[in-house]
């Protein structure tokens, strides 16, 4: 329905009630003291002693006596009163930005601007998005019976932001005017919701551990609060948070009792991250296929605990494939000598139903030869049996560094001479190599 | 007027009652002493009358009324003040520019010896710095001031070393009170760019452990609760309530003003509880108590506008500003009232023009009536 043609004796007024803020500025309040005499005048004992009871400290006003005068815009009670935080709130002043997962809440008013009363006034709001209309507040059942010529009717209505982009706020009124004429009032208020945040996710395994980085990035123009950031595993994980130690610096142990400080994400771009260790709870150890590892729960807040909420979806560990033939290292020597061979024991492990091989082993050369530092001493290429299935066969690999210091051993491949299939990198392993 | 002679007597007469007879201290007999007519300044000074000091400073300097080089600077002291509080920061900075540099040996008392015999040390009032550092911030540098606050800092900083080394103990004192001025200071600027952590950490360093400053710490809760850490400004006001039952306060507030601050504070956590009733059944709590708490005055508003009492919210203000003008009128304040207007009335426009009018009679100098947004 579009708007009744010719004047309206209704308007609606909005305002959106966004928490309010403490009010800061930089006051220009001093002590009288410091303005009218020099700096060094206290390096005078007489002077120090003197000085403050010539000038009272009109201090501590008492409740009850009113000061007419407008002394505290001047001088300043205690020094925290130049910190500009008087503890005074004020009102929202802009709409603001509104993100994905905040609470949209406003402030409507209608009011009669005409010299008749008005009735029977049955009013909606609505949040319109694309062609789905949700309705905030509905007086149907129960209309305004009249609205006097000048006066107002009030209303608080909150929606929870769930979708992105274009958002429109329908404000509608039927009523009878003075003359008795049924009028249709719509007015619409439009608004964009953005995005706050972005997560990154970066997921290792080692051994029988996932790690879980999880990145967040702040899009909004505040500083956000970070008061709840919860993994929630999927079925069959368990989790720990991991926290970095604190620098020893940082730990003041007498304020630690006061006060924590506070995870706070900066405005436009700020990051953070945190790290999760994942296990499998379990006996299951290794299934085929991907693995939803579970999802990140975030809960921030800006000024005086203005909410936000948001889920992720669903982080997927890497696949757990089962390996045909893994590599493991069963003994290396503790110490390393430059340019001494070495021996490094491996076994080969057959994960399949079938028997495998006959294998042959060597470090492949893909690399420049300048960074390779670890080869084979003697024979290049190490043959290897046939592997039956589901079992395994020990070898050794003579090895010998030309380098000192931390070197990798990398490039190991396993080639099935049978099959014609390769299996590389299958292990990389750092060691230390020393001097004579 | 005639109040304001009244007043101007009762203060003269305190100021002759605190006068002393000793014949070697006769310098510090009674503000006039200091300088020349200083307690007229500071009288307009509390009035608001900036635009008097400024006619007075120059009539001073036409007629060639001050005498001692000390008193130059003081003139010019109030003069740059009272030029920043009229928002005049072009006409500021010419008067700072036309000073030497502060360490200049013109601004040494030693430099005069027939005017300050056996005197020595800078003659510069410290609140000169101040100024000289805050201005570039309102011109716009905000990274200069910080800068100059920063090296003001040290500078206190080195002057305290100096003194306690030698343990100058009585002048310590005035060195630390400023010290403490400059820090919060600088968290001013800290705040109103959002940098709360750094503004937390230069407050925690303020903050005796042993003994610490309730409205410090309310304040610490304040800055938790604006980035949004609501557990930790929860935390932080019951150690200021705390305080009030041990009865740990003493030389900070009195015994209303403790019971207030502790009430607001629990306003406050009702407030971003959503809870507005409790909220404003504390702050109607400390009025009764302080009539003139504007603090509570204002935030009682700000409740009955979030309780959908819009009506209400515009009542409490708006009397407010009739029972007890001085203390309640201020910029934030009538920012609040003028919203409610736009929001409330649809000739807004006048109401808030009716406002302005009458701010404009009762308002000091320095009151930004650009608040009104009329």
């Amino acid at each position: 329905m579009s708007s009744t043609p010719g004047p309206h004796s209704l308007a609606f007024r909005v305002m959106r009630l966004c928490r309010p803020s403490f009010h800061v500025d930089s006051p220009l309040r001093v002590d009288p003291l410091d303005l009218f005499t020099g700096e060094d005048l206290f390096d005078d004992p007489i002077a120090a002693s003197q000085l403050p009871r010539l000038f009272p400290q009109s201090g501590n006003h008492k409740a009850g006596e009113s000061d007419l005068t407008y002394r505290n815009r001047f001088e300043l009670q205690s020094p925290t009163d130049a910190m500009g935080l008087s503890g005074l709130l004020i009102l929202p002043q802009a709409f603001g930005a509104i993100y994905l997962g905040e609470t949209f809440c406003t402030y409507i008013s209608i009011n009669n601007s005409s010299d008749f009363e008005v009735r029977d006034v049955i009013i909606k709001a609505e949040i319109q998005r694309e062609r789905q209309r949700l309705l905030l507040l509905d007086t149907t059942k129960s209309p305004v019976e009249s609205i006097r010529s000048g006066g107002r009717y009030d209303f608080i209505v909150e929606h929870d932001v769930k979708e992105l982009g274009a958002h429109t706020l329908v404000c509608t009124a039927l009523y009878n005017d003075g003359d008795g004429e049924r009028k249709h009032l719509p007015q619409f208020f439009k608004f964009v919701v953005a995005n706050p945040l972005s997560v990154r996710t970066k997921v290792r395994s080692v051994k029988e551990s996932t790690f879980l980085e999880a990145c967040i990035e702040n899009h909004t123009k505040s500083n956000l609060f970070m008061d709840q950031v919860e993994f929630e595993p999927a079925e069959h994980w368990s989790i720990t948070v991991l926290k970095a130690d604190e620098h020893s610096s940082e730990i003041n142990c007498r304020t630690r009792e006061i006060f924590k400080p506070p995870i706070l994400i900066r405005a436009g771009g700020g990051i953070h991250n945190y790290l999760y260790q994942l296990r499998l709870s379990s006996a299951q150890m290794k299934v085929d296929g991907s693995n939803i590892l579970g999802k990140l729960q975030i809960t921030w807040r800006t000024n005086l605990g203005e909410p936000g909420r948001l889920q992720t979806q669903q982080i997927l560990g890497s696949p757990i494939a089962r390996q045909d033939i893994e590599l493991q290292i069963l003994d290396i020597p503790s110490l390393t000598v430059l340019e001494k061979p070495f021996l490094v024991h491996l076994n080969l492990n057959n994960q399949t139903e079938r028997n495998r091989g006959p294998f042959e082993v060597w470090l492949s050369q893909d690399e420049p030869r300048e960074e390779k530092t670890i080869f084979v001493d003697g024979v290049q290429k190490l043959v290897l049996p046939q592997v039956e299935a589901l079992s395994s066969t020990d070898f050794k690999l003579n090895l010998i560094a030309t380098r000192l210091g931390v070197q990798k051993i990398t490039g190991i491949t396993v080639f099935d001479t049978r099959e014609k299939k390769t299996y590389n990198p299958l292990l990389d392993l750092e060691i230390f190599v020393d001097a004579d | 007027m005639d109040r304001e002679s009244h007043e101007e007597q009762t203060l003269a007469s305190n100021l002759q009652a605190l006068s002393f007879l000793d014949p070697l201290t006769n310098r510090f007999n009674s503000l006039n002493d200091l300088c020349y007519e200083i307690s007229s300044l500071q009288d307009l000074a509390s009035r608001g009358s900036w635009r008097s000091i400024m006619d007075k400073v120059s009539r001073a300097r036409k007629l060639s009324l001050l005498q001692k080089p000390h008193e130059h600077l003081i003139y010019l002291s109030y003069n740059v003040l009272a030029l920043m509080k009229l928002r005049k920061f072009g006409d500021a900075v010419e008067e700072l520019d036309s000073l030497e540099d502060f360490e200049s040996s013109q601004y040494k008392y030693e430099s005069y010896p027939d005017h300050y015999p056996n005197r020595s040390g800078s003659m510069v009032p410290f609140v000169l710095r101040w100024l000289h550092a805050e201005i570039p911030d309102r011109l716009g540098k905000r990274q200069e001031t910080l800068d100059r606050l920063y090296t003001l800092l040290d500078f206190i900083r080195t002057k305290l070393k100096e003194r306690e080394s030698k343990s100058i103990d009585f002048c310590i004192k005035r060195w630390k009170k400023r010290e403490a001025f400059m820090v919060n200071s600088i968290s001013s600027h800290h705040l109103s760019h959002k940098e709360f952590g750094v503004c937390l950490t230069l407050l925690l360093s303020l903050l005796d452990v042993d003994s610490p400053d309730p409205v410090l710490l309310s304040k610490l809760g304040y800055i938790q609760m604006q980035l949004g850490d609501l557990e930790g400004s929860k935390a932080s006001f019951n150690r200021v309530e705390n305080l009030m039952t041990q009865g740990n306060s003493g030389e900070f507030l009195d015994e209303v003003e403790f019971k207030n601050l502790v009430s607001r504070n629990k306003a406050l956590i009702y407030l971003v509880g959503k809870d507005y009733i409790s909220a404003v059944r504390e702050y109607d709590e400390c009025i009764e108590k302080d009539p003139s708490d504007v603090v509570a005055i204002n935030n009682k508003a700000m409740c009955l506008m979030y309780s959908r009492d819009l009506s209400d919210s515009i009542k409490v203000l708006e009397s407010a500003l009739e029972r007890v003008p001085t203390v309640a009128l201020n910029e934030t304040l009538v920012v609040n009232l003028c919203s409610m207007y736009e929001l409330a009335y649809v000739n807004q426009a006048d109401t808030k023009k009716t406002l302005s009018n009458w701010i404009a009679r009762v308002a000091p100098d320095d009151f930004d009536s650009s608040c009104t947004r009329v």
